[in-house]
């Protein structure tokens, strides 16, 4: 349960960030009912978020009071990108956020058959046929499991409507 | 007395509930052994598509998952010293040093067997005392269920996290997402900024989606390349001197392991743990030496984590509390299906606390079968290269998050949980409390304003509760110890009473 001696890059930055949503938070439940009455909507959130700003100025003091890592800004930023938001991670999280804005366009299947294939290929390395099986396998088991065996909706494309 | 019976062997002679329980286990074997799966992401994601089904069908599956998933950790953690689950952390430390030395079929095969003990151990405790306590939770009043929601948070917070602060940060963000969306009481809108999206509020499960689905998987593409270890398989079935020798140690170990399971905020993991050190204090001149494939050192972790199964079922539905994170996803369920984990439980719907019961039993009569049988076919699947998984968890993710509302923007909070949840885990926070906050904020919520207005809104009345009645007294004493011996003031003290004068 003791903190970690070493410094994470950006540990400093994430903990003002925390401070800084957590007093947002405390204003959105004070602006519920604000101080009112003791049984109003708004307390128990009041309580929720002032705890939140409370335990994130103690992260936020220990964050600065723990020695750095004598690195300079470059370098952490280097750290940063290499450590915790790597380009793979990136690349992923990119590839994320494609898939759920083509989904309404593309139907479920499809936009998953596409993101299975891409994702698949980026980080197992294989052949694209290889790859290109694989991604027809998982698809199609995904179809059968939910929207056969589970009878899941599954949201429909407007591209391949009735289709997908 | 016979209705009881029926309830306990219902699943034992129903072929589909008997054909569900045994796919559960199995799939729970590889869920828990698989490493970048887990039993907190399978259930997340598999609530969002049993919701429609009858209750007892997907209690079988979820229970089966439960308890294969807990054993599951063990076998990875023999085979490739990578343990599956927290709860097989313990298992590692001597099961992989067996593994090396080519006694992996006999760790396994009396890993299986102990499990197995264990488990039916925790099951009978279950059985024993879940009524009692039951009864005696009758009594508790709204201010209690509120104390109860608070250390439940506080514990998963302090015992599992890198520190309290973080532990109380989690805790209290899960609780303000369980509190968006309208009142329940007045219908005044909470953090919904007026957007029609939020004012449903946002599922748990689509949060424990985020949170343990796609945060992990992104956690788990840090450790993409880990190259596959291969072990030689011989015996697996334990011999029967083995068992004879190891069983007093086991028996003592799955106390440990029902004990530690039933406390709030502790589970499998903190139990495996205890047991290794009492096996370590107990056994004289062990040979070969703890950490290079002691057998006590294997037996004692695996009987205690999987008896915690079954102790860590009495306070989620005797009090409506989860102790971990697992069992919070599996209250989660319950909710889900219309039950109402409490002590009310048990008096309204008592044939399906007997169902659970012969249902974690047959379980466990599963795990037997399943897991003396089939390794060979299992080290091939364990060895699934990450690549091909991490897609895979996504896809499967977007699939549970859209399927329970059939609500694209639930897909959306998913990711952007996946994310969050991504940062707390790298920067050392634990998402458990995250997601006990969002399920138990409501309960906490209500609870709280309840006793408030019992108090006719007098905060003086209100303190003045807490303290004048013995359960609640209890409860209040419990709730600050344990706020207390996370201050530094604490630390200052014990330092003191420590350092020689």
């Amino acid at each position: 349960m003791s903190e970690k001696p070493s410094q994470r890059p950006g540990e400093r930055l994430f903990s003002v960030v925390l401070v800084g949503f957590s007093l947002a938070a405390l204003w959105q439940a004070y602006s519920i009912s604000g101080f009112s009455g003791l049984s109003t909507p708004g307390i128990f959130p009041m309580l929720a978020t002032a705890t939140m700003v409370l335990s994130a100025l103690v992260i936020l003091r220990r964050a600065f009071v723990q020695p750095g890592s004598g690195e300079t800004a470059g370098q952490t930023i280097r750290r940063f990108f290499r450590e915790i938001v790597p380009p793979r991670h990136v690349t992923v999280v990119a590839l994320i956020a494609a898939y759920l804005a083509v989904m309404p366009w593309l139907g479920f299947l499809a936009a998953s058959a596409v993101f299975l294939f891409i994702t698949t290929k980026l980080l197992w390395r294989r052949s694209l046929l290889a790859t290109l099986i694989l991604t027809a396998g998982t698809t199609a088991a995904i179809y059968v499991v939910f929207r056969i065996v589970f009878q899941v909706v599954l949201p429909q494309g407007t591209l391949l409507r009735g289709l997908f | 007395m016979a209705e009881v019976f029926a309830q306990l062997s219902l699943s034992w002679f129903d072929p589909w509930l008997l054909f569900l329980t045994g796919a559960g286990t199995l799939a729970g074997i590889y869920v828990g052994a698989i490493p970048g799966l887990s039993v907190t992401m399978a259930v997340s994601i598999l609530i969002s598509f049993t919701f429609k089904w009858e209750v007892n069908d997907a209690l079988a599956l979820i229970a089966g998952i439960f308890v294969g998933g807990v054993y599951g950790g063990s076998r990875t953690a023999i085979l490739l010293n990578i343990p599956g689950a927290p709860s097989a952390i313990a298992s590692a430390l001597d099961g992989y040093p067996m593994a090396k030395r080519g006694e992996a079929g006999e760790a396994i095969g009396l890993t299986t067997v102990m499990s197995v003990f264990g488990g039916l151990i925790g099951i009978l405790a279950l059985a024993l005392f879940a009524p009692a306590i039951s009864s005696f939770a009758i009594q508790f009043q709204s201010r209690d269920y509120l104390l109860l929601g608070l250390i439940g948070i506080l514990l998963v917070g302090t015992l599992s996290g890198e520190s309290f602060a973080k532990g109380a940060f989690a805790g209290a963000l899960g609780v303000l997402i369980g509190m968006v969306g309208l009142d329940p009481m007045t219908a005044e809108g909470r953090f919904t900024f007026g957007s029609i999206n939020l004012m449903g509020g946002i599922h748990y499960v689509v949060a424990m989606i985020g949170f343990f689905g796609v945060a992990e998987a992104l956690v788990q593409l840090h450790t993409l390349d880990l190259p596959a270890i291969k072990q030689k398989i011989d015996r697996i079935v334990p011999r029967l001197s083995d068992i004879k020798r190891y069983f007093s140690l086991a028996l003592r170990a799955s106390g440990i392991g029902t004990v530690i399971g039933a406390l709030p905020g502790t589970g499998g993991d903190i139990a495996a743990l205890l047991a290794y050190d009492h096996a370590r204090r107990s056994t004289k001149n062990p040979d070969p030496p703890f950490g290079e494939g002691n057998k006590e050192g294997l037996v004692a972790p695996e009987a205690a984590n999987n008896a915690a199964v079954g102790g860590a079922f009495v306070p989620m539905l005797t009090l409506g509390i989860p102790g971990d994170a697992v069992t919070a996803v599996i209250i989660g369920a319950l909710f889900i299906h219309g039950l109402k984990p409490g002590p009310l439980l048990l008096t309204d719907t008592p044939h399906l606390f007997w169902f659970t019961v012969g249902n974690l039993t047959l379980a466990n009569v599963f795990l037997l079968i399943f897991g003396l049988t089939g390794i060979r076919i299992f080290t091939k699947v364990v060895e699934c290269p990450k690549g091909v998984l991490i897609p895979l968890i996504i896809v499967l993710s977007a699939v549970g998050a859209y399927a329970i509302q059939n609500n694209p923007v639930d897909i959306v909070w998913m990711l952007a949980f996946g994310v969050v949840g991504y940062f707390l885990k790298i920067y050392g926070f634990q998402v458990g409390p995250v997601i006990l906050g969002v399920i138990l904020g409501p309960m906490m919520d209500a609870n709280f304003r309840r006793a408030m207005i019992g108090a006719r809104g007098d905060p003086l009345v209100f303190a003045w509760d807490f303290v004048s009645h013995p359960i609640s007294l209890v409860l209040t004493i419990a709730f600050f110890a344990m706020l207390i011996s996370q201050t530094p003031l604490w630390a200052r003290i014990t330092r003191r009473g420590r350092t020689p004068v």
